[in-house]
């Protein structure tokens, strides 16, 4: 895995992110941001929104692969998960 | 004082944020991890809402029980599928008043009975909910297969606020599935907008996982469900404080 890649995921995430919470804010939010609860407030249903957006556009099921959600502690965990698990995002180089 | 509900009954409190004003007073009738989780928000919006949320609990619950809001502990039941400190948020054991609170964009409802209850909002987000179909239980997934666009939208928040309003009242929450039963059981339409407060009224529900399950009347925009714990067809609701929206009203933050 290499930087470059996991600063796509990133950045793919964080548009994730932004489109199921309807907040334009977030796409501009530090990797180390705390993705549940506080500080970004994910509720149960924009953090299932994530996790199905997640396995339909990177093929990875954070929910199945991951049994303790450890993916899920940040925003950079969860780029970190995703990218070693998975092909670039469609439609990037 | 106000009396707690009896069996089969429900009392409902309907909140707009923008109409709360949290000021000094309120503040500090927060506790200590209260206002320590609400610090710990990244943006402002989210923290008032956490905030006010949190104070007209506490005022609520105050009402019910003659104890002042600053005054009242809540502990969080174990999960009864696991046994962690995840389950139901609640009040020391012999108060006798069960509680639930859910909050989406402006609103916040607050249920309290005399029994387990579980009540949920969500304001209909943005973009296409579909993927969330995957989640839903086959029984209630086939409902939306025939439906447009913008009814099937309808149809996942409907389900997935049923569906959350029985695992809230279970204590069980949405970390062990939250397909695992159908919560539709006919694709009815949600019952219509927020009622004014005064008369009780009875509401046919579906006795869903150990509960009997209701859609609640909703703000425009928003839909909720409410459980209450037994095997009951109905649920009295009583709408304490009826929906009225502050957003023309300015906040004091």
């Amino acid at each position: 895995m290499t930087g470059a890649r996991q600063a796509l995921v990133l950045d793919e995430l964080r548009g994730v992110l932004a489109e199921v919470t309807g907040r334009d804010e977030l796409r501009a939010i530090p990797a180390g941001t705390a993705l549940f609860g506080p500080p970004v407030a994910l509720d149960s249903l924009t953090g299932t929104r994530l996790l199905r957006e997640v396995r339909q556009r990177f093929g990875v099921d954070v929910a199945a692969e991951d049994l303790n959600l450890d993916a899920l502690a940040t925003l950079g965990t969860l780029a970190s998960f995703v990218a070693s698990r998975s092909e670039l995002p469609s439609g990037r180089p | 004082m106000l009396t707690v509900p009896p069996a089969g009954c429900v009392d409902v409190w309907w909140l707009d944020i923008c109409t709360v004003a949290v000021g000094r007073g309120e503040l500090a009738e927060l506790s200590l991890e209260e206002h320590k989780r609400a610090a710990s928000f990244a943006f402002r919006a989210d923290r008032r809402r956490y905030t006010a949320a949190h104070v007209m609990l506490r005022r609520v619950l105050s009402g019910y029980l003659d104890i002042p809001p600053s005054s009242l502990v809540f502990r969080r039941e174990p999960c009864p599928r696991c046994g962690k400190p995840t389950g139901r948020p609640a009040l020391p054991f012999g108060y006798g008043v069960h509680f639930s609170l859910a909050h989406s964009g402006d609103a916040v409802v607050i249920a309290v009975a005399s029994q387990s209850v579980g009540v949920d909002v969500e304001q209909q987000p943005s973009g296409c909910v579909c993927a969330l179909s995957g989640d839903m239980n086959e029984a209630d997934a086939e409902w939306g297969r025939a439906l447009g666009e913008a009814a099937r939208h309808d149809l996942v928040i409907r389900w997935w606020v049923r569906a959350e309003a029985v695992l809230k009242c279970t204590g069980e929450g949405i970390g062990h599935g939250i397909g695992s039963f159908p919560v539709l059981g006919s694709p009815d339409g949600p019952p219509g907008p927020a009622v004014p407060g005064g008369p009780e009224q009875l509401m046919a529900a579906t006795v869903v996982h150990g509960c009997s399950l209701i859609s609640l009347p909703a703000p425009g925009g928003y839909q909720a469900a409410l459980a209450l714990a037994g095997q009951a067809s109905s649920v009295r609701l009583a709408v304490r404080a009826p929906w009225s929206s502050g957003r023309r009203r300015t906040a004091r933050a």
